[in-house]
């Protein structure tokens, strides 16, 4: 089980590892991450699959809503409930 | 002339030098027009755990610590469950190129190559028949992880649009044809296996023909009215995509159906270990070389291996 903190880390390395060197030194949990170009559709199937390894449970992109991949806050408050002890 | 004047002219002399190589293609298709629901005889029913569907050495936990845990009857089940992977991601991707190569059909400057798009098109719907001809009898279409919306989608100038997207086909066909050309030729696999894998193949030849004359002339006529902040997004992204693309090789469903625990953390130490980063090195090789010494990419996909 990870705890809210882990997701938060994990989420935060993938996407500085993803996005330039200066561009994330303003990244914040509450940034939004596609309107400011951290990040683009061609990372979704990747974080797609983070945060199915994080939660640990499939995550069915038919039922997706963008506003859940808005920002790390937003993320964090959609998927690391369901699989996730805090 | 304006520059997007100076861009057109430089397009449409570069379609045309495309003319012959895409007359002969067009033969070529005509020649070996397929109707895919005679094509193959289906068996009844197939042994998942006695015969082999794909190539033992192309499986994606093949020389990881998990590959020595699997008897040889649970290493088969495996490959049949990355069959069926494999072909679910070639539909997805064939999917995505269907509606790429659709919205440009007949397209204005596009007009000397729409007959062959309409061959491009045609052929990756059947082979997208063959592919759900075996998943739906045998096993089922893995399910997709691409998906976009609304602030994710970049808004790109047409002619970057077209380059990224004839790339990425390019990229695509490139990784998947290698494993089509292995196993064709893989005396161990049934031979439905081996028949999906050298149809797909001898039909994709045309297509990496064509894609490698267009992408050249594509880069060639468009990026150098391009600044550099375009040239090093292009980059970027291209990157990013075979990335996103080998992923898809690793999937957590395929691992969870051939019995291991914890999938998505195999499928991350699969993709980690030294043995499989080789191996989509060597695998991916053929294109980044086409890439790297068209100037097209800078240096390798370093994330992807
Ligand atoms: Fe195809
Ligand atoms: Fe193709």
């Amino acid at each position: 089980m990870r705890s809210e903190q882990e997701f938060r880390d994990q989420l935060r390395s993938w996407i500085r590892s993803k996005s330039g060197e200066g561009e994330t030194a303003a990244l914040t949990d509450g940034t939004a991450l596609f309107e400011e170009r951290y990040l683009r559709s061609v990372h979704l199937p990747e974080l797609l699959l983070l945060l199915e390894r994080l939660c640990g449970e499939p995550i069915d992109v038919e039922e997706l809503s963008p506003r859940d991949f808005r920002s790390i806050d937003a993320m964090v408050r959609r998927y690391a409930r369901s699989g996730v002890a805090s | 002339m304006s520059t997007s004047q100076a861009r057109k002219a430089r397009l449409a002399e570069a379609l045309a030098s495309l003319g012959p190589t895409v007359e002969r293609l067009s033969r070529l298709s005509q020649r070996s027009y397929q109707n895919p629901y005679t094509a193959v005889e289906w068996p009844a029913e197939v042994r998942p755990e006695e015969e082999w569907f794909g190539s033992p050495e192309y499986l994606s936990l093949y020389g990881t610590e998990f590959w020595e845990r699997l008897d040889e009857a649970a290493r088969r089940r495996l490959a049949f469950h990355e069959a069926a992977n494999f072909y679910s991601l070639n539909i997805h991707g064939e999917k995505g190129l269907m509606q790429g190569l659709a919205e440009r059909l007949y397209r204005k400057d596009l007009l000397d190559v729409a007959g062959y798009l309409h061959h491009f098109l045609d052929e990756e719907n059947k082979h997208s028949i063959y592919f759900g001809g075996f998943c739906t009898r045998y096993a089922k279409v893995y399910r997709s992880r691409q998906f976009s919306f609304e602030e994710s989608r970049d808004e790109r100038p047409r002619d970057v649009e077209d380059f990224l997207f004839f790339t990425r086909t390019m990229i695509f066909e490139e990784i998947v044809d290698h494993y089509n050309l292995v196993q064709s030729r893989d005396s161990r696999l049934h031979p439905v296996a081996r028949f999906i894998n050298h149809n797909h193949h001898f039909e994709e030849s045309r297509h990496l023909v064509f894609g490698r004359r267009l992408v050249a002339a594509l880069w060639e006529s468009c990026s150098p009215s391009w600044d550099g902040g375009t040239v090093a997004g292009v980059r970027d992204h291209l990157r990013q995509f075979f990335t996103t693309s080998w992923r898809e090789y690793y999937n957590p469903d395929v691992y969870a159906d051939a019995g291991l625990d914890e999938p998505w953390e195999t499928a991350e130490r699969a993709w980690l270990a030294p043995a499989q980063r080789e191996h989509r090195r060597r695998v991916s090789r053929k294109v980044t070389t086409f890439l790297l010494s068209g100037g097209i990419l800078d240096k390798e996909p370093v994330d992807a291996f």
